[in-house]
C-alpha cells in the first residue's frame, strides 16, 4: 500500500480485488476477456492473488483520466514510488502525478518480485505501459476514424485529424482484450533452491515480449526530477506505517528472547496478575511471549516475566574477536562458484610475473540495523484465514513462507505492504522481521496481535551481514602492470531466510543451504588472467535453538565486500608501481564509461595525479596527516567512482573524512535530484561502514545491543560531499542507488594510505584499530 | 491505573486514561492517534520519538505522561498551527499552509525513508528558535551533540537535512 492509495478508500481491512470486483468498480476499467487456462484460480471469487496475464491487474484508467498502477514490489526509501510513476507515465504519455501507485499487496498487485530488483520491476511496468498505449492508440483510432499513425498523445489526451479524447473517455465502458504476456510465477518453498534460501521464484511475474517503447529521445519524464510521492505525507504525519495499524480486540506483544543464542526453554516465569491484570502469556517451544490490550502493560509485564523465565545455559559463539580464526579453521571444500580464466592460468601467470603483490583482506558483521525496530501485526482467523501486516520488500516470499510456518495453503495468506523503517536488504527474501512471531501469536491467542521488537532485540536477534576474509593475489609486470589476479573469499552463509519465531517455536521453516557466489562484475578488461572464487560455510552458531548468526543479504552484498579486497590491492599494487591510483584504473581498462566517469569524478574532486603515500605522509605525532583515496565499482549497469580525502590524528587513530566526491554513470538517469539524495546518503552509510560498525558478540551472544554499541554515522561525521553524474541515453537503464555505499571503504583506506603509508586490511577503521596499526 | 490526565496536545486540552508514568509516545500514539512520533531506540539514543514541550524538545520515549501536564506538547501533526499562530494567517490561508520545517523537508526532499524524519523536524524547529540562522556546523552540532543524543538516521539523510534546514531559515525570515 502506498500514502496515495490510501486516498482511493483503501481500509486497512483484509480484501480483495476480483474480476467481478473491478466491474461492480466505478469509472472506467480495462477487463480482459479471456483467463489463459494456466490462471484457473480454484478459489474463484475468493481468490487471493491477481491474474498477472490481465490488464486489469496492473493499470487502470478512471474516468476522469487518472491511473492506477500495481505492482508487488515496494518503496524501500530510494524514491522508487516515485520512479515506477515516472516510467509508466513516459510510456503512457500522461502526467506522473495522475498515477497513483498500490504496492506490495500480495492479493492487490500482480506480480510480486524483489523490490531491490527495480530494474526488472520497472521493465514490468513499462512493458505493460507500453502494450497498453499501443492498445489505446488503435482505440483512439477506431473512435476518431483518424489513421493511428495521425495521432499524437499529451497528458492523456490523444489528439488528430482535428479531434480529441482522453483516455479516460477513450475506455469509458470499453472491454478491451489486452492479456499481458507474463512468465514465471510466486514465490514458493524450494528446498532444492539453488540459491541456499530454500525459497523458489523470488523474481515474481516477469512480464515478456517486446512492446516498442518510447525513444529515449523523445522522454518528458523520465530524466526529470519528478518529487517522490510520498513524501509530503511523511512530512506532515498523514502516512500510514506498519507500526500504525490497529485492529479491533488487537493485542500488543512483547517477546523474551532466550538467554543466549543457544539456550532452551527450562521453564516460563511468572506474571503478578494484581500488577499486570490484563496482561497473558503466549509460549510455544522457545517461543516466548506477553500479549496485552495495553502496549506499556505489555512492556512491563514482559520484563518482569523476563526476570524470572529460566534458560539453560550455552556458550557456542567464538566471540567476535576470533571471527577470521573461525572462517579460517573451517575444512573449506570447493569453491561454491568459481570465475574467470582456469585455475593453471592464472596460477602460470602469477608464476612467471615479474613480482607479486598478496594480501588478506576482512570485513567484519555488520547489520542492516533499521532506526525502527521491527514489527508486525497478524490475524490468524478461525476460518484459517490469515492476514499479515508488514514492511517487507518481498511480499509474496513472505506469504510462502508464512503458509509453510502454518502449515496452510498460500491461497489462506495475505500479506499489506505499508511503510516503515528502512531496512538495506534484510527482508529480501521475504522475512526477518516479527511476522513470524505475530502469526505464531495470532494462532495461539486467537487474537489479532501486533508484535513490536525493541532495538536491544533487533540488535541481537536479526539476521547479519556476515564477516568475509579474502585472499587476493597479483601479478605485476615489468611495467607494473597487472597480468593475473587470483581472489578467494570466505564467508558464512548470508542467505538464510528463515524466520525467527517459526525456529524458536519449532515450526516449519526454509531449509538453508550454505553456499557464496562472485558478487563481483570484472572492471578491468586489460587483466586478461583472472580467477575468483567464492566459498561459503554454515552461518556461526547454526546449530544452536535459535540457528545462531543467521546470514543474510544487505546493501550492496557481497560485492561490498569482495570489490573492499580487489580494490584494496589496485591501491597497494599503484602504490608499489609507483603510479598515480586513478592513472592506475585509467591503464587497466578500455571500458569507456568506466574512463569517463574516472575522469570527470576525480577532475570534480580536483585529483593530483601523483603516487600514494603523500611525500609528506607520517605515521606518528599528534598532528594531523591529510590523505585522499579512490576506488571504482561496476554493478547493475552502472559505473561508480568514490574519492575520500581524510585527516588522520596518528597517536590516536581518529579519521575525520573532510570531503567525499562520488560519480556514477547509470546509464539514463530517471530522476536527477533523487539520484544525488540517495549518492549523498549512500556515501552517509558507507562511511559508517568504512568507520564504526561492527557487529560484536561474546560466546553466549550479540553484545552490541544499542546505538553506543553498535555505533552508526553521526551527522557531525558527514563531510562535504561531492556528488558527479553522467547520464547516457545509449546505455539502458543501471542501478542508481545501492552501490553509493560501497564505494567509500577501500577509498576511505586508501585516503589512510595516503596520509600514513600505512594499508589498512580490515574494517572498521576505529580509531583504537587505526592506533595500533600505526604503531605498527 | 484509572487516572486521568489532562495534556494539552497541539493546542488542544486532552483527558487520558493511561498510567501517568506511561511514556508520552506510548499516550500520543495509543491514545490520541498521533502518529508522527515513533518509536525508535525506547532509550533515547535516536531522536525518532521527539516532540516540543513547552518548545523543547523530548524524548517522549523516556518522558512519563504526567511530567508533560500543565506544558504545551506538539508533534508534527501541529506544526503548521504553531506557524499560522505564529503569522496570523487566516484560516483559509492556515488551511493551506505548512510549518516552513515540514515545506522545506518536502521541497528538499529530505525523507527516504522517513522513519527518524519526524524527530528530525522538531530538532529543527527547536533549532530555528533559538538560531535563526544556523552554519553548517551549529546545524550539525545540535543534530550531534546536544543531550541526550544525536538524532540517527539510518538511510544517511544528514546531507539533505541540513539543506532543509537552511532553506526553512530562509523562508521563516520573509
Amino acid at each position: 500500500m502506498s500514502a496515495r492509495a490510501q486516498t482511493l478508500g483503501d481500509s486497512l481491512l483484509p480484501g480483495t480485488i476480483t474480476r467481478r470486483g473491478f466491474v461492480k468498480m466505478g469509472g472506467a476499467l480495462f477487463v480482459s476477456l479471456s483467463v489463459p487456462a494456466e490462471f484457473n484460480y480454484a478459489n474463484g471469487e475468493g481468490q487471493t492473488s491477481l491474474d498477472p496475464s490481465l490488464l486489469a491487474s496492473w493499470l487502470e484508467i478512471r474516468s476522469d483520466n487518472t491511473i492506477v498502477a500495481r505492482t508487488g514490489r515496494t518503496e524501500t526509501g530510494t524514491g522508487m514510488s516515485g520512479y515506477y510513476a515516472q516510467v509508466i507515465a513516459e510510456e503512457l504519455s500522461v502526467r506522473p502525478e495522475t498515477i497513483s501507485l498500490i504496492l506490495g499487496d500480495t492479493d492487490r498487485t500482480p506480480d510480486g518480485g524483489y523490490s531491490a530488483g527495480f530494474l526488472f520491476g520497472m521493465e514490468n511496468v513499462r512493458k505493460v505501459a507500453a502494450y497498453t498505449y499501443h492498445a489505446l492508440q488503435d482505440l483512439a483510432a477506431k473512435q476518431l476514424g483518424v489513421p493511428a499513425g495521425n495521432l499524437s498523445v499529451t497528458h492523456g489526451v490523444v489528439s488528430g485529424g482535428g479531434k480529441s479524447v482522453s483516455y479516460g473517455q477513450l475506455v469509458e465502458g470499453q472491454n478491451l482484450d489486452l492479456k499481458i504476456p507474463v512468465s514465471g510465477g510466486y514465490a514458493k518453498i524450494d528446498p532444492a533452491s539453488p540459491d541456499g534460501n530454500g525459497l523458489a521464484g523470488l523474481d515474481g511475474f516477469t512480464v515478456t515480449g517486446e512492446p516498442k517503447t518510447k525513444a529515449v529521445s523523445q522522454y518528458k519524464v523520465i530524466g526529470t526530477s519528478y518529487p517522490v510521492p510520498g513524501i509530503p505525507d511523511k512530512v506532515t504525519g498523514k502516512t500510514q506505517w506498519s507500526c500504525d495499524v490497529t485492529l479491533p480486540g488487537m493485542l500488543h506483544a512483547r517477546m523474551i528472547r532466550p538467554a543466549t543464542m543457544g539456550s532452551s526453554l527450562i521453564s516460563v516465569g511468572t506474571l503478578d496478575k494484581k500488577q499486570f491484570p490484563t496482561a497473558g502469556i503466549v509460549s510455544k517451544a522457545n517461543l516466548v511471549a506477553v500479549v496485552s490490550p495495553n502496549e506499556w502493560e505489555a512492556i512491563n509485564a514482559a520484563r518482569s516475566l523476563a526476570s524470572t523465565t529460566k534458560w539453560t545455559d550455552w556458550a557456542g559463539l567464538p566471540g567476535s574477536d576470533n571471527v577470521t580464526k573461525t572462517i579460517r579453521a573451517y575444512p573449506w571444500g570447493a569453491p561454491t562458484e568459481s570465475r574467470g580464466a582456469k585455475g593453471p592460468e592464472v596460477r602460470a601467470a602469477l608464476a612467471s610475473a615479474a613480482k607479486t603483490i598478496s594480501a588478506t583482506y576482512e570485513v567484519p558483521y555488520v547489520r542492516h540495523a533499521p532506526i525502527g525496530p521491527f514489527l508486525a501485526v497478524a490475524d490468524v482467523r478461525s476460518d484459517g484465514s490469515v492476514t499479515v501486516w508488514t514492511h517487507s520488500s518481498q511480499s509474496q516470499g513472505l506469504r510462502a513462507q508464512i503458509a509453510n510456518t502454518l502449515s496452510i495453503s498460500p491461497e489462506k495468506v495475505v500479506v499489506r505492504w505499508l511503510d516503515h523503517s528502512g531496512q538495506y536488504g534484510r527482508t529480501t527474501f521475504g522475512g526477518d522481521g516479527a511476522e513470524a512471531d505475530a502469526v505464531i501469536l495470532s494462532k495461539l491467542t486467537g487474537k489479532p496481535v501486533r508484535v513490536q521488537w525493541t532495538l536491544q532485540e533487533d540488535l541481537a536477534w536479526s539476521s547479519v551481514s556476515p564477516a568475509y576474509v579474502i585472499d587476493v593475489k597479483a601479478g605485476v609486470d615489468t611495467s607494473g602492470r597487472l597480468s593475473a589476479i587470483q581472489s578467494a573469499s570466505y564467508t558464512p552463509h548470508q542467505s538464510d531466510a528463515r524466520l525467527l519465531g517459526a525456529v524458536l517455536a519449532g515450526m516449519p521453516c526454509v531449509t538453508p543451504k550454505a553456499g557464496s557466489w562472485v558478487a563481483t562484475e570484472w572492471p578491468y578488461d586489460k587483466i586478461q588472467n583472472r580467477l575468483e572464487e567464492a566459498y561459503g560455510m554454515p552461518s556461526i552458531g547454526s546449530d544452536a535453538t535459535s540457528s545462531g548468526l543467521r546470514g543474510n543479504i544487505m546493501r550492496t552484498p557481497g560485492q561490498r565486500q569482495q570489490n573492499f579486497a580487489l580494490e584494496g590491492l589496485m591501491n597497494e599494487a599503484a602504490a608499489s608501481a609507483r603510479v598515480d591510483p586513478v592513472q592506475f584504473r585509467l591503464d587497466h581498462t578500455t571500458d569507456q564509461r568506466l574512463l569517463d566517469i574516472l575522469n570527470k569524478t576525480a577532475k570534480a574532486a580536483g585529483w593530483e595525479a601523483r603516487p600514494s603515500p603523500h611525500r609528506s605522509a607520517r605515521k606518528t605525532g599528534n598532528a594531523a596527516v591529510t590523505g585522499r583515496g579512490v576506488c571504482i565499482m561496476v554493478r547493475s549497469n552502472a559505473y561508480w567512482v568514490g574519492i575520500a580525502e581524510v585527516s588522520v590524528v596518528p597517536a590516536t587513530g581518529a579519521i575525520q573524512v573532510t570531503r567525499f566526491t562520488i560519480g556514477a554513470d547509470c546509464g539514463k538517469v530517471i530522476n536527477p535530484r533523487q539520484l544525488d539524495r540517495c549518492m549523498k546518503s549512500g556515501v552517509a552509510m558507507g562511511l559508517s561502514e568504512a568507520l564504526k560498525e561492527e557487529v560484536t558478540f561474546d560466546e553466549e551472544k550479540v553484545t552490541s545491543t544499542n546505538w553506543s554499541r553498535y555505533k552508526i554515522l553521526t551527522m557531525a561525521e558527514l563531510p562535504e560531499i561531492k556528488v558527479v553524474q553522467i547520464s547516457r541515453d545509449d546505455k539502458g537503464f543501471g542501478g542508481g542507488s545501492e552501490a553509493a555505499n560501497a564505494v567509500v571503504p577501500p577509498a576511505v583506506v586508501a585516503a589512510l594510505f595516503d596520509a600514513t603509508g600505512v594499508h589498512a586490511r580490515r574494517l572498521p577503521l576505529a580509531p583504537p584499530f587505526v592506533a595500533g596499526l600505526l604503531r605498527g | 491505573m484509572a487516572s486521568e490526565l489532562t495534556l494539552t496536545v497541539n493546542g488542544a486540552k486532552q483527558v487520558v486514561s493511561s498510567a501517568p508514568e506511561t511514556p508520552l509516545l506510548f499516550v500520543l500514539r495509543n491514545e490520541l492517534k498521533l502518529t508522527g512520533p515513533r518509536l525508535g531506540c525506547g532509550m533515547a539514543q535516536c531522536g525518532a520519538c521527539s516532540v516540543l514541550l513547552d518548545g523543547e524538545e523530548v524524548r517522549s520515549c523516556v518522558t512519563p505522561a504526567s511530567y508533560a501536564v500543565g506544558k504545551k506538547v506538539t508533534t508534527i501533526e501541529g506544526l503548521p498551527a504553531i506557524w499560522a499562530a505564529e503569522k496570523k494567517l487566516s484560516d483559509a490561508d492556515a488551511a493551506r499552509t505548512l510549518h516552513p520545517v515540514q515545506q522545506a523537508w518536502i521541497d528538499e526532499q529530505v525523507p527516504q525513508c522517513g522513519y527518524c524524519q519526524s524527530g528530525m523536524m522538531i530538532a529543527a524547529v527547536e533549532l530555528l528558535a533559538k538560531n535563526a540562522n544556523p552554519t553548517v556546523a551549529q546545524i550539525k552540532d545540535a543534530f550531534t551533540n546536544k543531550a541526550p543524543s544525536p538524532h540517527l538516521c539510518r538511510c544517511g539523510t544528514y546531507a539533505a537535512i541540513i539543506d532543509a534546514v537552511q532553506r526553512a531559515a530562509q523562508s521563516m525570515k520573509g
